[in-house]
């Protein structure tokens, strides 16, 4: 894509408040699910501890380099990024658990999370299809990839 | 997620951002093999009172029930089930004329009713004097009020 017709695909992005509406929801909970695997990695306990400790340390490590790129993607459309942690745990509106509760439950409740969070991405990915964003349309698919392994992942655990 | 036209018609499980608890019924009965023939009979006698939204206390009843059967092959399903619950169920406490003094969040932490309308008579003791108290019941919160936010114990108003 050349830089103008990039350009011109800024522009329309710019007028249209819902994507970046949408996109600072992605954000919100992007970074109130990082939050989540950052509380599960430190507190879960039990038989399969080493797996989920380490397995929740990689989530949050992707989800903390995944919020920067979303964030900067929202500003490169000429928009702001919401900050604060009031204010991102109250748009993303994610049920927040607290410790300690069963190994089970907290997977469980990542998958909760990352469902919501991979419904509120097509959303997004759906509007900047419509105002033909490209680029932010493929990093809107890119996580929507991500958190669909990750499900899989926690889904399988689940599994007797 | 989109709704289930499977849904009461004042049930808004898009606003409370959790699997609506009709859904996962309707999942776990369209799954083969996921549950026996018995087990279908209960799951459509729960799912029948989560849609009269009239006996809290016996769907509640029935759902430790289903939980002690199948929670550990269908783990995810009661999870979501559990914390729908959580967020459309309290607890109250009535005095002696039947007037609801106190109303606190349901938890599910335990497989069996009586431990846990122990635990929410504990924690409705907390914000409600125990000489008023008569008897503790659930009951379904109104559809309006069911937002999935967490429900602290709060004195009844009037």
């Amino acid at each position: 894509m050349s830089t103008s017709t990039s350009t011109q695909a800024a522009k329309s992005v710019r007028k249209n408040n819902r994507l970046i509406e949408t996109l600072n929801l992605v954000l919100a909970d992007s970074y109130a699910l990082m939050a989540l695997s950052h509380l599960a990695h430190w507190n879960v306990e039990g038989d399969g501890f080493f797996e989920l400790h380490k397995a929740f340390e990689e989530h949050y490590k992707d989800l903390f380099e995944a919020v920067d790129e979303i964030a900067e993607r929202i500003r490169a459309l000429d928009a702001y990024a919401i900050g604060g942690l009031n204010k991102l745990a109250r748009t993303a509106g994610m049920d927040e658990f607290n410790s300690p509760m069963p190994q089970k439950d907290y997977v469980a409740a990542l998958i909760v999370a990352h469902e919501k969070t991979v419904d509120d991405l097509v959303r997004a990915r759906d509007l900047a299809g419509e105002t033909n964003d490209l680029e932010t349309q493929d990093l809107m698919i890119g996580r929507i990839q991500w958190h669909e392994k990750t499900l899989w992942m926690l889904k399988s655990y689940l599994k007797k | 997620m989109t709704s289930p036209t499977t849904c009461p018609d004042d049930c808004a499980p898009g606003a409370c951002q959790l699997c609506c608890s009709l859904q996962v019924v309707d999942e776990l009965l369209a799954t083969p093999g996921a549950v026996t023939g018995e087990e279908v009979d209960l799951l459509l006698d729960f799912r029948h009172l989560l849609r009269q939204r009239t006996d809290a206390e016996a769907m509640l009843r029935l759902f430790c029930e289903l939980r002690r059967r199948l929670e550990q092959g269908h783990y995810l399903a009661f999870y979501r089930l559990r914390r729908w619950l959580e967020n459309h169920v309290v607890a109250e406490l009535a005095n002696t004329a039947g007037e609801v003094v106190a109303r606190v969040r349901l938890r599910l932490d335990f497989y069996c009713l009586e431990p846990i309308r122990r635990a929410c008579l504990c924690g409705a003791l907390q914000v409600a004097s125990s000489s008023a108290a008569s008897r503790l019941r659930f009951a379904f919160v109104p559809a309006h009020r069911a937002t999935g936010r967490p429900l602290a114990a709060f004195r009844c108003e009037g």
